[in-house]
């Protein structure tokens, strides 16, 4: 396991039957909305393109079929502009992809158009609630009542890439003298790859925790601390 | 074997996969050598491996990422359009609709007991049908059903207008049946409204017309589409009720899971309803104002209520190939 049981992040933890485990990242309740209010905002555009197309063909076929294809259209716009692109390959509407996200079912695959369907239809009436889309703050994947009606959830799409700051060169390698766990040497490498953007003082101030293990204290705590990371790395 | 080995030893399969991954999520061909199963078993090991050893979160992401995406790609279902038509005509739809029966008898009593009992005052107190309908509502009534009406016919004679009124009940009626399904998340209430409201309505119509009008042309126009049109909102409001119940009683599962099975297990009758419902809007809008003789209309409108009787009470009984 390369994360303890109890976490403090959102990442669900999903196993494939390939017998590996991947880690969904849930995407929070305020980009959801953003998106949500840039699909609704297309979905007008469209309805109103549509209300415009009709008023130039309707010399061509009268005035019973030109509202009749309006009539149709804004109906699938309005039911299924979410669903249809929801099951592309795409897996999200035009909003949720302009902003990373992606519809998947909770084992991380593709949604089906029943599922689509489901958690689509339900937002309607979730909305005449105020307090009925609040419920996905109060569980952890942020499901609304359409997403655990369908079995949904909403996650970003692109894997998130941390930048690497390391800190500065290690003057030479220092051997640890002890056997670490996975974790404390997991620990030991992220401070070296990832101490470049703090503060001294905040350097210094988690390398005190580790007096014991380097002895020293102070600044030579910190070079100390990346020589070892530097040592299990390269030169054990 | 350290992190930055582990790295540029795998790099290369890494990016391969991600080109072949990308070419194949847009359809195009791959690279001919491509052998996207293994290099995502691959992908997969190299995951399960730096997870394990913690080679830190920028590899673990980035395979975390690309085990996501071949997962996507690899596991997508592709089961033809047409096939999964007709085995959700023949097997899903009548199945889940009679596992559900006793769904379907709470919805009938629901829909049925207002309908009657709005018909039933109409002969005593039309004062309550008057009430429900509103002046509106009884002028346009009497204007397509009442004793010297201008039939549903004749209205009918203008270019495109039989085609307009499809697509007027498709965007009307079919979208009651979404949001009749959609208020059952309310612990079923707004389902249930909507079942009652309905009952009422029509159960008013018909007693005005019958106080007012003449019931012959409401009967020959409502006989064809009325099997199709009633038992498709009663379905899909036993999807709705579905979830009521579930959020009601979850036995022994949590709210959340209940809510969750109760959509899965509700969806064909959601889809079946709905097709119904869309189906009466083709045999409303160009049979029933049909000028045809009311003996065929009664017919046509009596063989559709027997079939869908024969086709809820025996198809998909037969299991294939178990």
């Amino acid at each position: 396991m390369a994360f303890p049981e109890r976490r403090i992040d959102t990442l669900q933890t999903v196993e494939l039957a390939e017998g590996i485990e991947i880690h969904l990242r849930v995407a929070g309740p305020f980009l959801r909305l953003m998106a949500y209010l840039l699909d609704l905002l297309i979905e007008v555009a469209m309805l109103v393109c549509v209300g415009v197309l009709v008023n130039f063909i309707f010399p061509l076929f009268g005035d019973n079929v030109s509202q009749a294809i309006y009539l149709l259209t804004s109906f699938v716009i309005w039911w299924f502009y979410h669903v249809i692109f929801e099951v592309s390959p795409w897996g999200a509407t035009v909003g949720k992809r302009t902003l990373g996200l992606q519809v998947v079912n909770t084992a991380g695959g593709a949604v089906t158009l029943g599922q689509s369907m489901i958690r689509n239809f339900l937002r309607g009436v979730e909305f005449i609630l105020p307090f009925a889309p609040l419920i996905a703050f109060f569980n952890a994947r942020f499901q609304r009542l359409g997403d655990l009606a369908a079995g949904t959830l909403v996650v970003y799409s692109r894997p998130r890439i941390d930048p690497i700051i390391p800190g500065p060169p290690p003057f030479a390698g220092v051997p640890v003298n002890i056997t670490l766990t996975r974790e404390e040497e997991a620990a030991l490498l992220s401070f070296r790859y990832r101490c470049g953007g703090w503060s001294e003082a905040r350097r210094m101030e988690l390398a005190s925790h580790l007096r014991k293990l380097t002895g020293e204290a102070g600044p030579q705590g910190v070079s100390k601390l990346i020589g070892m990371a530097h040592w299990l790395e390269e030169q054990r | 074997m350290n992190r930055q080995e582990f790295e540029s030893k795998n790099r290369k399969e890494w990016l391969a996969f991600e080109q072949n991954l990308a070419a194949s999520e847009k359809r195009k061909p791959t690279d001919e050598n491509a052998n996207l199963p293994a290099e995502f078993r691959k992908v997969c090991y190299n995951l399960s491996l730096a997870q394990y050893r913690m080679f830190g979160h920028q590899i673990c992401d980035r395979l975390n990422g690309l085990a996501i995406r071949g997962y996507r790609l690899i596991h997508r279902k592709r089961s033809s359009f047409g096939e999964g038509s007709i085995r959700f005509v023949m097997g899903t739809f009548p199945q889940a609709f009679r596992r559900e029966w006793k769904l379907f008898a709470v919805v009938s009593l629901v829909f049925w007991i207002p309908f009657f009992a709005m018909w039933w005052s109409a002969d005593r107190e039309i004062e309550w049908v008057q009430a429900l309908l509103g002046p509106e509502q009884m002028a346009s009534i009497e204007g397509m059903y009442g004793k010297d009406a201008d039939t549903a016919g004749h209205l009918r004679q203008e270019h495109g207008s039989n085609f307009m009124m499809f697509a007027f009940y498709i965007n009307n009626n079919v979208g009651i049946d979404f949001r009749l399904f959609a208020g059952g998340i309310f612990f079923g209430i707004g389902t249930l409204f909507y079942l009652i409201y309905n009952g009422l309505f029509f159960g008013a119509v018909v007693g005005y017309v019958q106080y007012s009008g003449d019931p012959e042309l409401l009967w020959r126009f409502v006989a064809g589409h009325s099997s199709f049109e009633l038992l498709g909102m009663l379905v899909v409001g036993m999807a709705g009720l579905k979830m009521g119940f579930a959020l009601l009683a979850p036995a022994q599962l949590s709210r959340g899971d209940a809510l969750a099975k109760a959509g899965r297990d509700g969806l064909p009758l959601l889809i079946g309803g709905s097709l119904m419902t869309a189906l009466a809007a083709v045999v409303e809008g160009f049979w029933s104002a049909q000028p045809f003789p009311v003996n065929v209309k009664y017919t046509v409108g009596i063989t559709f209520w027997v079939l869908h009787l024969l086709y809820f009470v025996f198809v998909g009984r037969r299991r294939h190939g178990a």
